[in-house]
């Protein structure tokens, strides 16, 4: 039996213990119903190239708008996590300092924690700081990573000291030389973490279910999935979303790749 | 920096003291945003799950202290326990597969002409790309019972329409391939990272002596690549049994809990149960095994690296 199931469904009771069967067979029924005429899965060319799909779907000012949120979201995320990651890098990895060692533990140990186990307390938390369907409630909360720190720190700890020793010679302060010394040499792992960034905020979607209640304010997940609960008959309309949703990340990795490939080695696995 | 040769060992404590109080200040700095966004966002939720796992509590009533009881009611609890077993189902039916299906992937990759490889790298890792939300979906078109793939595609055999992730019998199993299908490009790449980092005269010597594809993999690949190849294992297993997403979009649960999955366990309760005290305590406890496990790998794998 097709389970169509819904978001809001989770709404209505004990859906794993099976309580919700007459909700999931009016799913169904719908589903079915509305939608009768599935086409031949195997023939891979359709015999009308629905093109109208993407075209409405294009149309549609709240999908355009709904890109363009996440979009803008999805840089902001990056930047901050990208940012605020790699200032920590580089004190972990290059600077001498008291109780560098409690909070380095400090640091990796939050590593270790599930995102399920602090889900619920994690809500309450954004709740009570009045983040609750704002832009921030999606890009400050994940920005700060142990696991990004960590990554770009293996990158710091294999940067000869001699450089900065020179750069140290001539004057320059800490900041300055991760400014000028360290940032320009970083892109490697910029790359690798930027686009692991880049891709948890345009893929994430319990967050967002949880956070965000305004349908004005919903993330590309989130929209395509209440797509398919509010007008389930228009499947095409629902994977042309898809693939255009799909699309501007697929095209970062092709452009990437090379650097996404070439740098996995150096995630400390070796 | 001349009064050194004089006397270095008291004039190289004052400086070195000099220098760590400089970057002090400097390191602070540079890590205040990190240790404010962790502490407000990770360190204070995990205290304060700690802190409501001992409370009976909800939304609507003020906290009560309960001591253990919550753990004791998660403990006892046969759902619990069931959706653990599961989890651990679930991993055997995942990761095993997962990791040859990659060694095999990957051997290609390296066994074929460049420009080949980049296709297949490219074309590997699109499912890494695509959200388990997007995956989710299509395989419920996948799996239909009625104008799916799968069972159009059995009937030519002969075999009648399965209800794949409405039997279940079958739905842990349809809610595993995507979880295969999304895991293997990222575990590929490693796989091909690690292999291209082996010394090639090891396989030239190797074929001197006439060694064949099966006897160089199991004597030189299999052996060089032991420590990835336990970072995958361990990776895999902590990925795997927190899955919940793919459950949570394309069956809920159901049918009958046959894919609750440890974590939509604890997610359906956030959202079902008034009392949240239970369903912390019971995420706390998954905490401890997964936080556990991480932890070793962590050791193992940055035994020499973590000099600090």
């Amino acid at each position: 039996m097709v389970d169509p199931r819904r978001p809001e469904g989770h709404r209505r009771g004990r859906v794993h213990r099976g309580g919700t069967v007459p909700a999931r067979l009016d799913g169904h029924r719908r589903f079915q119903g509305e939608d009768r005429g599935h086409p031949n899965p195997f023939q891979f060319f359709p015999e009308v190239w629905k093109w109208e799909n993407y075209a409405q779907i294009l149309a549609d000012p709240t999908f355009t708008r709904t890109l363009l949120w996440t979009l803008l979201g999805a840089l902001l995320f990056t930047v901050l996590s990208l940012s605020v990651n790699s200032l920590a890098a580089y004190a972990f990895a290059r600077l001498e300092f008291r109780f560098k060692k409690t909070l380095w533990v400090l640091v990796i140990t939050t590593m270790f924690i599930p995102g399920m186990t602090i889900l619920l307390t994690s809500f309450i938390v954004v709740t009570k700081l009045h983040m609750l369907d704002t832009l921030a409630v999606l890009v400050v909360p994940g920005a700060a990573s142990a696991a990004s720190v960590f990554f770009i720190r293996q990158f710091y700890l294999n940067i000869p000291s001699s450089l900065e020793e020179a750069a140290m010679l001539d004057g320059c302060g800490r900041i300055r030389i991760f400014f000028s010394l360290f940032l320009p040499l970083s892109k490697p792992p910029f790359v690798v973490m930027g686009i692991t960034a880049f891709l948890a905020y345009w893929n994430s979607y319990v967050w967002p279910i949880l956070t965000i209640t305004s349908p004005d304010k919903y993330v590309l997940q989130q929209y395509l999935a209440t797509f398919r609960s509010e007008r389930n008959t228009e499947l095409g309309l629902l994977m042309a979303g898809s693939t255009l949703a799909a699309l501007p990340v697929v095209i970062l990795f092709l452009i990437f790749q090379r650097q996404i490939i070439g740098n996995i080695k150096m995630a400390g696995l070796k | 920096m001349t009064t050194a040769t004089a006397r270095p060992e008291r004039d190289a404590r004052k400086r070195h003291a000099r220098y760590q109080y400089r970057d002090s200040k400097v390191a602070y700095l540079l890590l205040l945003p990190v240790v404010i966004l962790l502490g407000i966002f990770v360190i204070w939720p995990a205290v304060y799950a700690g802190y409501l796992s001992f409370q009976n509590w909800s939304f609507y009533k003020a906290p009560e202290f309960v001591g253990l009881d919550n753990f004791l009611a998660v403990l006892k609890d046969p759902l619990f326990w069931a959706t653990i077993r599961r989890g651990f189902l679930f991993v055997l039916m995942t990761v095993p597969v997962m990791l040859v299906l990659a060694f095999f992937f990957a051997s290609l990759v390296v066994a074929v002409s460049r420009r080949f490889a980049t296709v297949l790298k490219v074309s590997i890792y699109i499912p890494t790309i695509i959200s388990t939300v997007i995956a989710s979906i299509v395989f419920v078109l996948i799996y239909d019972y009625s104008g799916g793939l799968l069972n159009w595609f059995l009937g030519y055999f002969g075999i009648d329409p399965i209800a794949w992730i409405g039997d279940p019998a079958w739905a842990l199993l349809a809610v595993a391939v995507p979880a295969i299908w999304l895991g293997l490009g990222l575990t590929s790449l490693i796989m091909v990272a690690a292999m291209v980092d082996i010394p090639m005269e090891f396989y030239e010597a190797a074929a001197m002596e006439g060694a064949g594809w099966w006897q160089k993999t199991r004597y030189i690949t299999i052996p060089q690549m032991k420590n990835v190849l336990l970072y995958l294992l361990i990776t895999g297993f902590v990925a795997a049994i927190q899955q919940f997403e793919l459950p949570l979009i394309m069956t809920g649960g159901g049918p009958l809990d046959s894919t609750t999955l440890p974590n939509l366990f604890i997610f359906n309760h956030f959202r079902n149960d008034i009392n949240v005290g239970y369903s912390i305590a019971a995420a706390l406890l998954l905490f401890v095994v997964l936080g556990t496990v991480s932890a070793l790998v962590f050791k193992v794998l940055n035994s020499e690296k973590l000099v600090d």
